[in-house]
């Protein structure tokens, strides 16, 4: 193997290039200036003072937080029993519905949240349809309800298919162990199947989460111009404020949030604590 | 001792294909019972029945004289230790042993109290805190068993739970298995295809066959008195002889005859006869009930293993004339031709034909082109019954022929009192190009030398087991080959601690009641 070593160094320079310069990048503008030129860096922290400072960010950035956690509840709960019925369903039936789930994602992001649009604006195809039986009609579009739905459509396929292949790996003969020992198949469920399919969730979790707290255009469509989460900050600071600086500041702050969190999963997955005695 | 569990008439299909056949068994407290038998025999079909994780197509499962196939598993009095464990992953050792009891909701002090105690029969002490992850395979196995254990059930299930260990270990978990057996005082169902553990462990064992019982008894009566020739070999290696019992207590074999302690088969029925290698002493010839030859010996750690043959079997020398004629082409009608000497016997002369001899000199006629058979129209010749050679000629309906000489000679036979056996072949002439083309030479070595042999006793056809030549079939050139038709001598198995030498003549000896008969009829 060690003669294949040193063919790795292609990649390392890719990555070099296309991931670390421009974090090096997000790091310098996040502490300068503006107008800086080649010779002169003049470091600050002003655009941290000035993110914590004001109220109307710190909004921003709580409500994306409540946006994308909220996102991530409803994917897990939705998402569990369709991966448990799938994953417990015959062979078959598992490669449509796998197929199913991940048809849409073929389809470009951007296409599927307009069709969204459609269905939810106040003449769109949900209010006529319930204006059929006399129901209606309701405000959606621009809504917490929109975006959220909006996030979970596009992101909840992450969390079905984590969730379904530590199902599937799972050995069944911990289900007949479990039933063999006097475990009903609740019992079964919550002491054996859900606690082994755990780090499925968790990682569903991280995958659904991160471009929930980010995302900026799906609260754009579906939330309208007075919406703003904190990936339409960022994205307002670098395309029609011009404030690279200032952009660069939330970016950090919303990577640390991001690395906090995966932190504290990878932390609950690999807890000896969930192997100890107590329970 | 009262019956625990009983299998009535238990029939299993999966896909259509019958895995159990309408099994009968009872079992009884307090018994280690093993199920015996190779790998889809139905033996773990039969345990995961009696457990609760697949359900009978026909019969009754009867559990303390209650019927129980519609109870779910975890409502049964039964524990199992599964073939690869099924520990769960996500628990520790104390966790794994305490899951039956927390589910049964027992108190925390009576469940640790509990659990220490299995823990200290499996001797895991300390290992209660230990990831089940990273335990050794014998370590994760008593973890299992504790685990099944702890929930005092009145029978506990054991599917081929030694298999995954290493020798030395697994005979230290069979003796450790029977001694928690005896410790406990449930009944243990084990199933296994290795007969060693199942002769060192159980009280009963069950030898189990494509879906039927073949036998249920003690390890020793097992072992001594297998019912058939498949349980004989499968319990054990054995020699198996055939012979016939003259009457109770007399049997014939090898054209002697022996006393023996069986009785009750029909007069002169034809049976097996099993004598167990251990039971078989090699002595001075003179004074060996059988006499025989040795073979080979081969050191197995406590004893040899040696092979004496007492009986040599009948070998018939013939010469294969090689010749690498060519066809005879017949260009006008493109058409090649051939076909080969052959030797007759004086008795073959009155019941020749044309078929006959076509097959005999193996005469084919073909187009060269299309590689097509053309048919054989005309068989000219005229044979007398005597001695001497005459000339055969085969011709096209095109006019192609070849002729070729059938020589009748006196029979070629072998005959050998000592094994009232006859052997029979001739001497025959081929082509070198049909030995080369030939895929299975052996058989058609015998068909060509017309190679046969039989008993003088019964005239019953007797096979013929080896053909010896000493030519290099895919080079062959013309010539004349020597080719050896011979029938097997009888070998037995005998294990011995003197060390003997290949070609030794000796004696074997037995006592009468080392002598098993096996009625052959199923």
């Amino acid at each position: 193997m060690r003669q294949f070593r040193s063919m790795i160094y292609p990649y390392v320079l890719w990555i070099a290039i296309m991931i670390v310069v421009p974090m090096l990048l997000i790091l310098l503008y996040a502490f300068t200036k503006g107008a800086n030129d080649v010779a002169t860096f003049r470091f600050t922290l002003e655009h941290f003072g000035r993110f914590f400072s004001d109220a109307v960010f710190l909004d921003v950035l709580k409500r994306s937080l409540v946006i994308a956690i909220w996102t991530t509840i409803v994917c897990v709960f939705l998402g569990y029993p369709i991966a448990y019925a799938i994953a417990t369903g015959s062979e078959k039936s598992k490669i449509f519905w796998i197929l199913m789930i991940t048809l849409p994602t073929w389809i470009n992001m951007l296409v599927r949240t307009y069709a969204w649009v459609g269905i939810l604006q106040d003449d769109g195809l949900l209010n006529k349809f319930l204006g059929l039986f006399g129901i209606g009609p309701f405000h959606m579009m621009y809504t917490t309800f929109a975006v959220v739905l909006g996030m979970v459509y596009n992101f909840i396929p992450f969390m079905i298919l984590q969730i379904h292949t530590s199902l599937a790996k799972m050995d069944k003969s911990f289900l007949e162990a479990a039933s063999d020992l006097g475990a009903n198949r609740v019992q079964s469920f919550l002491r054996i199947t859900l606690p082994l399919s755990l780090p499925g969730v968790l990682s569903g979790i991280t995958l659904v989460f991160l471009p929930a707290v980010s995302s900026f255009f799906i609260p754009k469509l579906l939330g309208g111009g007075q919406y703003v989460l904190i990936g339409n900050v960022i994205e307002t600071q670098f395309l029609t404020s011009g404030d690279w600086n200032f952009g660069s500041a939330i970016s950090l702050i919303m990577a640390i949030i991001i690395m906090l969190s995966m932190y504290l999963t990878r932390k609950v997955d690999t807890d000896p604590a969930a192997n100890g005695r107590g329970e | 001792m009262k019956k625990l569990i009983q299998f009535k008439n238990i029939v299993k299909e999966f896909d259509g294909k019958l895995v159990l056949k309408g099994v009968n068994l009872d079992i009884y407290e307090n018994e280690f019972v093993t199920l015996l038998g190779p790998s889809g025999c139905g033996k773990t079909t039969l345990l995961r029945i009696l457990g609760g994780f697949l359900t009978q197509n026909e019969g009754q499962v009867l559990f303390d004289g209650e019927e129980i196939s519609k109870v779910p598993p975890y409502k049964r009095e039964i524990n199992t230790v599964f073939q690869k464990y099924a520990l769960f992953p996500h628990m520790n050792v104390y966790n794994n042993i305490a899951f039956g009891l927390k589910i049964k909701k027992e108190p925390k002090d009576i469940i640790e109290q509990k659990v220490k105690r299995m823990l200290k029969l499996v001797n895991l002490e300390d290992f209660a805190d230990k990831n089940v992850t990273e335990m050794s395979g014998g370590q994760q196995q008593r973890v299992a068993i504790a685990r099944a254990l702890v929930n005092e059930p009145s029978v506990l299930l054991l599917d081929e739970p030694l298999g995954a260990l290493d020798l030395k270990l697994r005979q230290e978990m069979q003796r450790e298995l029977k001694k928690i057996q005896q410790e406990v005082g449930i009944t243990f169902i084990f199933v296994t295809h290795d007969q060693e553990e199942a002769l060192t462990m159980s009280d009963k064992i069950v030898v189990m066959k494509d879906g039927e019982i073949q036998q249920i008894g003690s390890p020793t009566d097992i072992y001594n008195e297998p019912v058939n020739e498949f349980v004989a070999n499968f319990i054990g290696e054995s020699n198996i002889i055939e012979g016939v019992m003259l009457e109770d207590y007399k049997v014939m074999f090898e054209g002697r005859k022996f006393e023996c302690v069986d009785f009750g088969f029909d007069k002169n029925e034809v049976v097996d006869v099993v004598i167990r290698p251990e039971d078989l002493d090699i002595v001075p010839r003179a004074d060996g009930k059988l006499k025989g030859v040795v073979k080979s010996v081969l050191f197995k750690g406590v004893h040899y293993e040696t092979m004496v043959e007492t009986k040599i079997g009948t070998a018939i020398t013939v010469k294969m004339q090689v010749s690498d004629d060519r066809p005879v082409y017949n260009q006008s009608a493109n058409e090649k031709m051939s076909a080969n000497d052959f030797y007759l016997d004086v008795d073959d002369v009155d019941e020749l034909d044309d078929a006959t001899i076509i097959a005999r000199a193996d005469a084919q006629a073909w187009n060269p082109d299309e590689d097509e058979f053309i048919s054989i129209k005309e068989v000219q010749y005229n044979i007398e019954k005597k001695n001497g050679t005459y000339p055969v000629t085969f011709s096209t309906g095109a006019g192609t022929s070849v002729t070729v000489n059938m020589i009748v000679k006196d029979e070629n036979r072998v005959t050998s009192k000592e094994n009232e056996e006859e052997i029979f072949a001739v001497n025959f002439f081929k082509k070198v190009d049909e030995i080369q083309e030939s895929i299975a030479l052996e058989t058609d070595l015998k068909t060509w030398a017309n190679a046969s042999a039989w008993s003088l006793e019964d005239d019953e056809s007797v096979e013929i087991t080896d053909v010896e030549y000493d030519f290099d079939p895919e080079n062959i050139t013309a010539g004349v080959y020597d080719v050896t038709f011979a029938t097997k001598g009888y070998l037995y198995k005998v294990d011995t601690t003197d060390k003997y030498e290949e070609g030794d003549e000796v004696g074997l000896t037995f006592q009468p009641e080392d002598i098993h008969i096996m009625s052959k009829q199923p």
